[in-house]
């Protein structure tokens, strides 16, 4: 008998958790900006045409613009609209962090669209032998691919249950999501602009988002300064730092301390990730040309528009 | 009355969106460079701020009072002066710093965001207490979306752009036609004056 007990308190908290999960995830596909976001995805993935693109960037930005946009604006609403019911959540068995992780279990299924995405992309625009990706190794090429495609899906989410745990003016997630795509449309101008210098190279990395080629003229590609890999270990930091930001929220005691000292170690893995992007990869910007070896920016005999 | 039913409205989102975006637009005088990017974020939060105007949490009390949806609509609308005034001051300084833009277009799709924003906030008001987070998506979705779909941007240009034309309707022409199926849609969402058109 104390076995069956012993069996039933260790079984409880999990089967609550995936109990809480499924509900939230239930109701996060039902919300309308989200739909919309992947009406907007999938209208975005039908006008992809293999042969037509001559830069990667210009359209694998869209499932992280729709599929991580409209994912902060729902999991902000969806974490909100919880805050109304917390009197009567507060006297239930479950702990704020056990609904704040089921909350972050919804986070799943945009990012499960956005590999959909990564998929049908590699599948119309092949990873290996085309100039299209710039000076790129083909690890690297999958690289700046998830970190376009995959990652923002999954740290829109995210963001978007953080700053709802901790911020209560009801007008953030729009703000938020307007900053982001405004702060990254100003550093990729600015990165295009020094491309060779540190400082916009830094600025460049201090996104959620970065581009890593730019189309110079007519079958040229430029590639920019930066890991691509380090890029999507600095974005995986961002997305755990989110996730222990709100789980804080309402933690208190021995899990309050526990929930600082995860939240110090992902910040420390974050900045070094950080670091590492800036200083990794090409250590300064080239233009690829269509059959030819990649060649610094600024010793190109092609004619740029620059 | 006007005045109880203006303090109902939620102003620290509405007043907060509005400094958000007036402060975007500023950096677009600080780099003229960044205009073309810069003002259409203000506007589209404008559009967010002018969204928020109608949020109501007591709406459960609020809504089976003797005062009609159609003056309460009317009176919050008021409240519109905000975001309109400050997008208004920035198209005002950005024309007198010389900055490169069709301003007399760029006016008109600042009134066209706000309304935009409202008639969202009008509609979705009808099934909600509370519409501001999701018809402030809604309006920067539409706003700022249409950019990135090459085939919607051809025929939705919320806002006008500088240099040769890229072919299709105009700024001017778009917000013309938005901004009337926008009013619609706002006398369409207050019962009162539907039943009056449907006796």
């Amino acid at each position: 008998m104390t076995e069956t007990i012993a069996m039933g308190q260790a079984a409880r908290p999990t089967s609550g958790l995936a109990a809480l999960a499924g509900r939230e995830v239930r109701r996060y596909l039902r919300n309308p900006v989200f739909l919309a976001g992947v009406v907007f995805t999938a209208l975005a993935v039908k006008s992809w045409h293999p042969g037509r693109v001559q830069e990667i960037g210009t359209i694998s930005a869209y499932p992280a613009i729709f599929l991580g946009g409209s994912g902060l604006i729902a999991a902000f609403w969806l974490t909100q609209s919880t805050r109304r019911s917390a009197e009567a959540l507060d006297v239930t068995p479950t702990t704020p962090q056990a609904r704040t992780a089921a909350i972050c279990a919804v986070a799943i299924v945009p990012f499960a669209l956005g590999w959909l995405s990564f998929g049908i992309f590699v599948r119309i625009q092949p990873l290996d032998g085309v100039w299209r990706y710039g000076a790129f190794s083909s690890s690297d090429r999958m690289a700046v691919l998830v970190s376009q495609i995959v990652v923002p899906t999954l740290g829109g989410p995210l963001l978007g249950i953080a700053l709802a745990r901790w911020v209560r003016f009801p007008g953030t997630a729009i703000v938020a999501f307007l900053f982001l795509y405004g702060w990254v449309s100003l550093i990729s101008i600015l990165a295009w602009a020094h491309s060779n210098s540190l400082p916009f190279v830094m600025l460049r990395f201090f996104a959620p988002f970065t581009f890593f080629t730019l189309t110079d003229g007519p079958h040229n590609v430029d590639t920019w300064r930066g890991s691509p890999w380090f890029f999507v270990g600095w974005q995986l930091g961002l997305c755990a730092v989110a996730v222990t930001v709100a789980l804080l929220r309402g933690a208190d005691g021995r899990r309050q301390r526990r929930l600082v000292q995860v939240l110090i170690a992902a910040a420390a893995v974050t900045v070094l990730m950080y670091a590492l992007t800036v200083t990794g990869g090409w250590n300064h910007p080239v233009m690829s040309h269509l059959g030819q070896a990649p060649v610094p920016i600024g010793h190109s005999p092609h004619p740029t528009n620059r | 009355m006007a005045a109880v039913l203006l303090r109902a409205v939620p102003w620290p989102a509405v007043s907060g969106i509005t400094a958000v975006a007036v402060v975007t637009g500023a950096g677009g005088f600080a780099w003229p460079g960044g205009a073309q990017i810069l003002f259409p974020i203000a506007f589209a939060l404008l559009a967010g701020a002018a969204a928020f105007v109608l949020d109501e949490p007591a709406s459960a009390v609020v809504d089976v009072t003797p005062t009609g949806r159609a003056r309460r609509t009317a009176v919050r609308a008021l409240a519109l002066l905000v975001p309109l005034g400050a997008g208004t001051a920035l198209v005002l300084a950005g024309a007198l710093r010389a900055v490169k833009l069709p301003w007399p277009a760029v006016g008109l799709a600042l009134a066209g965001s706000v309304l935009l924003g409202f008639a969202i906030a009008c509609v979705a008001r009808r099934y909600s207490g509370e519409p501001g987070t999701q018809a402030s998506a809604a309006a920067a979705f539409v706003l700022i979306i249409p950019g990135f779909l090459p085939f919607v941007a051809q025929w939705v240009r919320p806002f006008p752009v500088t240099g040769p034309h890229p072919g299709g309707p105009s700024s001017t022409t778009f917000w013309s036609i938005a901004g009337c199926v926008c009013l619609a849609a706002i006398a369409a969402s207050v019962p009162e004056l539907r039943r009056r058109r449907s006796p």
